[in-house]
């Protein structure tokens, strides 16, 4: 007799629902091969349902969601999210006020999208390689690796989220600070960006023993 | 990973390719068979139907009503079943009278299992050689794409009754893989009896959802009714159609009774999806549950009513975004010895 060892509610043959509208009104000759058999296939088997999380509207955004989610604790979600949305707030309130006091010249540079800002920021934090520990004949060594897609953007999220919690003046609040190290980051200064530094040079220093890897 | 709870009966002793001495030989059986046929009649005849055209339901129907019991246990109750299935399939002795196997696989212990596995790499070589020889002629490799769509492999527990040797996890999925890649080859039509015999069809749509029609109340607006559950809550709205886009819960306003954005968000999600905010009005009353599960809740009771008022291009477009499917995620039931369920009590040494 066997057990379920972390199971689903769902059965396996259920696909992930596809939220976003812009997919579904492209005719069907612009699709690639792969994407016609994809939609066979999803014409066919039964589909989960979507998560309360996600939804079609344009400011619902998977990054962001994803780092409230990172941000919420002992599952407190309404206040996580109002400390985002007063994040992303204070992000604009700086930009705008940087945007009013520039000259003509440099006016269309300034970024006032916090969307953006807040994905040029991560997208800056994220490692290209991390360190991973192999262990060889009782020594354990700190072997350079490259990452996946999903890791770096859990380390870039991780690392802000930590930083922004520990550094902080006392009576400092959270979006705030969130607000100041996402716009150090979208200009790549700032903790973060040096602690994905560090990250590098220990990777390129121990350049040694990439041959430990074996995957 | 999912891992399979229940096997066959025929299949959980041990070493099905050397057990013991046969338990039903042929003649057992054959004479088994017999005596159920001539039951049968006997039965039919005391019921006072016709012997020819007795099928299996008339025969439960008749031993129900001669030996009525009252034992919970359905597998207890009287039956009359054909001997093939109440015998289960089994493996005549694989060796002769000099002891010697029959079967030249036989002392790898899973004989048929690898002989399938011998035969659909033949099977593979074939499809390899079939297609030399057509690029060494020179003719197009023929690209007929199988409907993938319509049909799947057989089972774990299928291929054990098929083969009525048990398998374990590893072989079932080395079997799959080999056979995808022979299903892979664009000359695998030459194979398509043999893959047959490993393919069943999926029934696709079994249930055909009806879409209900519009109703038209007293001021001849049309308007639509749907149901949805999540988790504890059930929820049942009315949409109605020319309307200003307010929505009203349990005869209270969405912005007081969902003061969290993320609520108002799902509410509107089936709305937004289909591009009519502002096009129709709805009425739900919910009860049960939790905050976010009443929400999920409406979206669903919204979504199902929304199907009538839209085409059934965009009824399939909202299934495959999700808002069509009951959520069937439920609390976890707390297990003895741990604390909750899945956290366990904490470790301590002594």
């Amino acid at each position: 007799r066997m057990v379920p060892v972390r199971w689903s509610r769902y059965n396996p043959s259920y696909l992930e629902p596809e939220v976003n509208k812009e997919l579904y009104q492209k005719p069907l000759e612009e699709l690639t091969e792969e994407e016609r058999e994809k939609v066979d296939l999803k014409a066919v088997r039964p589909i989960k349902a979507a998560p309360p999380t996600v939804s079609s509207s344009v400011f619902s955004d998977p990054m962001i969601s994803k780092f409230t989610n990172m941000m919420m604790k002992s599952g407190n979600k309404v206040l996580a999210r109002s400390l985002m949305s007063q994040t992303l707030e204070a992000i604009k309130r700086k930009q705008l006020e940087k945007y009013h006091k520039a000259p003509e010249n440099e006016k269309e540079t300034i970024e006032c999208n916090p969307y953006v800002i807040f994905h040029q920021a991560l997208k800056n934090c994220q490692p290209i390689i991390g360190l991973s520990n192999i262990t060889r004949g009782g020594k354990t060594y700190q072997v350079p690796v490259p990452l996946k897609d999903n890791r770096k953007r859990f380390l870039a999220m991780k690392w802000l989220i930590t930083e922004c919690r520990e550094n902080k003046h006392r009576r400092m609040l959270m979006p705030e600070k969130l607000s100041k190290e996402l716009l150090l980051a979208y200009n790549n200064e700032g903790p973060i960006i040096k602690k994905k530094h560090v990250l590098h040079k220990m990777a390129e220093a121990n350049r040694a023993y990439a041959h430990f890897r074996w995957w | 990973t999912l891992r399979l709870i229940y096997t066959t009966t025929a299949v959980q002793r041990k070493n099905v390719g050397a057990s013991g001495p046969e338990k039903y030989t042929d003649a057992f059986i054959k004479k088994q068979i017999e005596e159920f046929n001539l039951g049968k009649r006997h039965l039919a005849n005391m019921m006072g139907e016709d012997p020819e055209t007795f099928t299996q339901e008339d025969i439960d129907r008749a031993i129900a009503y001669l030996f009525p019991s009252g034992l919970f246990d359905k597998q207890a109750r009287p039956m009359m079943k054909h001997p093939n299935e109440v015998f289960p399939e089994q493996r005549k002795i694989q060796w002769g009278e000099d002891g010697r196997p029959f079967h030249f696989l036989f002392y790898t212990g899973k004989q048929s299992y690898y002989s399938l596995m011998h035969e659909t790499y033949e099977k593979l070589l074939n499809v390899e050689k079939h297609q030399d020889q057509l690029i060494g002629q020179g003719l197009p490799l023929q690209k007929e794409k199988r409907n993938l769509s319509g049909s799947r492999w057989l089972t774990k527990i299928e291929l054990e009754e098929m083969l009525l040797e048990k398998l374990s996890d590893d072989d079932y999925l080395r079997f799959i893989q080999l056979i995808q890649k022979l299903v892979a080859l664009p000359c695998a039509d030459i194979e398509e009896k043999y893959i047959q015999k490993f393919c069943k069809e999926v029934p696709v749509q079994l249930q055909k959802v009806l879409i209900e029609p519009l109703q038209y109340d007293e001021r001849g607006v049309a308007f639509s009714t749907g149901e949805g559950k999540r988790k504890t809550a059930r929820a049942t709205a009315v949409v109605y159609d020319n309307g200003t886009g307010k929505i009203t819960v349990n005869g209270i306003d969405i912005l007081h009774y969902f003061p969290v954005l993320q609520d108002r968000e799902q509410l509107l999600f089936p709305f937004q999806f289909l591009d009519r905010i502002g096009k129709h009005d709805m009425v739900c009353t919910v009860s049960g549950g939790g905050r976010s599960a009443q929400a999920g809740a409406i979206r669903l009771a919204s979504a199902k009513a929304l199907r009538s008022f839209v085409t059934e291009r965009e009824v399939e477009f909202m299934r495959q975004a999700g808002l069509l499917t009951v959520d069937p995620r439920v609390k976890e039931r707390k297990k003895p010895g741990q604390e909750g369920s899945r956290r366990k009590f904490t470790w301590k040494k002594r």
